[in-house]
């Protein structure tokens, strides 16, 4: 029944299209609304991609036009350049530290606060406000915080008889530090998983109480399973974000110290900004970017078997 | 039976209280920071360096608020992120309704090719773009204005727009039929019908949009650094802590304080967006 009307319809409105002046057809009419993205995809997608593509196999300062130098670049970055495998380096120890941590963090307290007591908005809101403090003042603060003499984690810590540490000057504590920054604000996180849970039918953990499950149980073999599609979601959103981290060393870290948060973004900005080296800037930008459409694939190949959609 | 039924309701109590002290747990280490920002932003110069850490200061100097604002050049600053803020936002509701509305409601030659693009340019690491934009805005005399954070948000943000569609494909084609029925045309059907069916969707983007500009502290580096007077508040504030040795923290979190307030206010006007809309958003974007 339904499929004969819509064929009526569609045959009506082929016959009607004879007649339309073009400015009347689905498609004009859809590419008109379309404009924003017929103008923003070529500026802002396939000019950059392809120009940076170019200029990653030339030199260019920035000021006069790009000269064509070969595969100069790259071989530059994997061989020679001591700092970008460095800040390769530090990058995804970075990334590995924050993003596991990040979901299953975010996916307890999400466990946590998605029960119906007294105060529990109250308690929503706290853990969600530090997600809404702005980067660079979220930085700031957290800078004093960690201030290795004076500051407030350093000074509690000696207060409970515990050695103190250099958060932004010990080189092995640095990216420790950024990632507690990061941790403080995994209230977002938190707010997309107790969606995700409140989501999951209450029939399933019916049926499994009737089969004698606990609460382990439940969670080990509904809420994982059905929340699977929002937790692989914020696995690729993670790594993808977490390997393009930048503002954290602009502000507070400057990279340092000795190059242990100089992240592959804050190390392409300071050679293309700071020693006008955009040649060679845009040939590790696109490094980077291969590496992370590697990933992407990987992760989403490895998915296909842990993934659960409902559709299916 | 009874006895059984009183131990369940014990443990019943047992795990509430359990689930309270761990939320409390959990929730001091989120809520001291800012309080720790607060208390610091009161203080004077001496104070802020006490060990060990002073919760309540001896004294209260609210002179360190006006003195901030000072540093910062508050008011213009002010004034020069709210005018971005407040564009970007209009240009990504405007941009992304109307792309996502073609997308679901068009049946146009090439309408899936476009939609996967604009999935695929989400992938793209905004570094990548960096330097050819740079290029091409100060080729048309852009460097040095805000233009470079405005227009693009006009220009339909590959995220926002892959919302709108996902979001408007969950509106029931029968409302915009009946009114093209009624001989209305695609512009109206866009203004009267569809967007006031998509109000929390335009609420999660305003509020995100708005906050993504008023956060945003990359463009405005790129772009505005060697104009002072073109400054955004996060770069004001950025800059105020590394310039100055001095240390005068007390004064940096005044600072941050009042940068911070703006959508803190906001967020409790609009908090169920704000929270809600997370999730729901990004939920209904993994379908």
């Amino acid at each position: 029944m339904d499929i004969s009307l819509e064929k009526k319809h569609s045959d009506r409105a082929d016959a009607k299209a004879g007649k339309k002046p073009f400015w009347k057809t689905e498609t004009f009419q859809g590419y008109t609304f379309m404009i924003p993205t017929l103008i923003g995809f070529p500026l802002f997608c396939v000019y950059p991609l392809i120009y940076s593509l170019y200029c990653s196999f030339c030199d260019w300062d920035g000021y006069n036009p790009p000269a064509w130098a070969g595969i100069k670049n790259y071989k530059y970055i994997l061989t020679l350049d001591p700092i970008f495998k460095k800040s390769l380096l530090v990058t995804f120890e970075y990334a590995l530290i924050n993003v596991p941590i990040m979901l299953i963090l975010g996916l307890a307290l999400a466990v946590l606060l998605n029960k119906k007591l007294p105060g529990i908005k109250i308690f929503r809101v706290i853990y969600y406000l530090p997600t809404i403090v702005p980067a660079v003042a979220a930085l700031i603060l957290w800078q004093f915080i960690f201030k290795s003499d004076t500051g407030l984690l350093n000074g509690a810590l000696r207060q409970i008889g515990l050695p103190t540490v250099g958060w932004l000057t010990d080189e092995n504590a640095v990216l420790v530090a950024l990632s507690i920054i990061k941790w403080w604000t995994v209230g977002g996180m938190m707010m997309i998983f107790l969606s995700g849970l409140q989501s999951v039918p209450a029939e399933l953990y019916e049926a499994c109480e009737l089969d004698g499950a606990g609460g382990w149980a439940k969670f080990r073999h509904i809420t994982i399973p059905m929340i699977t599609p929002i937790l692989f979601m914020q696995l690729i959103t993670g790594l993808i974000g977490g390997l393009q981290a930048f503002t954290e060393a602009s502000v507070i870290t400057g990279g340092g110290p000795s190059y242990a948060s100089h992240f592959v973004n804050f190390d392409i900005y300071r050679t293309a900004f700071g020693d006008a080296k955009y040649g060679r800037a845009c040939a590790e930008a696109w490094i980077l970017f291969i590496i992370i459409m590697v990933l992407t694939v990987v992760v989403f190949r490895k998915s296909e078997t842990y993934v659960y959609y409902d559709n299916e | 039976m009874g006895e059984r039924l009183q131990n369940k309701k014990a443990n019943e109590m047992r795990n509430i209280l359990i689930r309270y002290c761990l939320i409390i747990v959990f929730g001091i280490p989120m809520v001291m920071p800012v309080l720790w920002m607060l208390t610091t932003a009161l203080k004077d110069n001496v104070a802020v360096f006490k060990m060990p850490p002073q919760w309540i200061p001896d004294s209260f100097h609210f002179e360190n608020f006006t003195q901030g604002l000072v540093k910062v050049d508050f008011w213009r600053r002010f004034l020069n992120t709210l005018f971005v803020a407040v564009l970007v936002m209009i240009g990504s509701i405007i941009s992304s309704l109307s792309v996502g509305y073609a997308l679901s409601r068009f049946r146009f030659k090439g309408r899936k090719v476009w939609f996967y693009l604009i999935i695929g340019s989400m992938m793209i690491p905004g570094m990548v773009t960096v330097m050819p934009m740079f290029r091409f805005w100060s080729r048309i005399g852009a460097y040095g204005t805000w233009l470079p954070m405005i227009i693009p948000a006009f220009l339909a943000s590959p995220f926002n727009t892959f919302l709108t569609r996902q979001f408007l494909s969950t509106v029931p084609k029968s409302y915009d039929e009946a009114a093209k029925i009624d001989g209305a045309s695609n512009l109206q059907i866009l203004s009267q019908v569809i967007a006031p069916l998509c109000k929390p969707l335009i609420a999660y983007m305003a509020i995100s949009s708005f906050q993504g500009a008023w956060n945003d502290y990359m463009t405005p580096l790129l772009y505005v650094i060697s104009k002072p007077e073109k400054w955004t508040l996060s770069l004001a504030v950025a800059r105020l802590s590394a310039g100055s040795y001095g240390a005068e923290w007390n004064l940096f979190m005044a600072a941050d304080i009042v940068y911070f307030l703006p959508i803190l206010v906001l967020f409790f006007v609009f908090q169920d967006y704000f929270m809600e809309g997370l999730g729901s958003m990004t939920a209904s974007g993994v379908k």
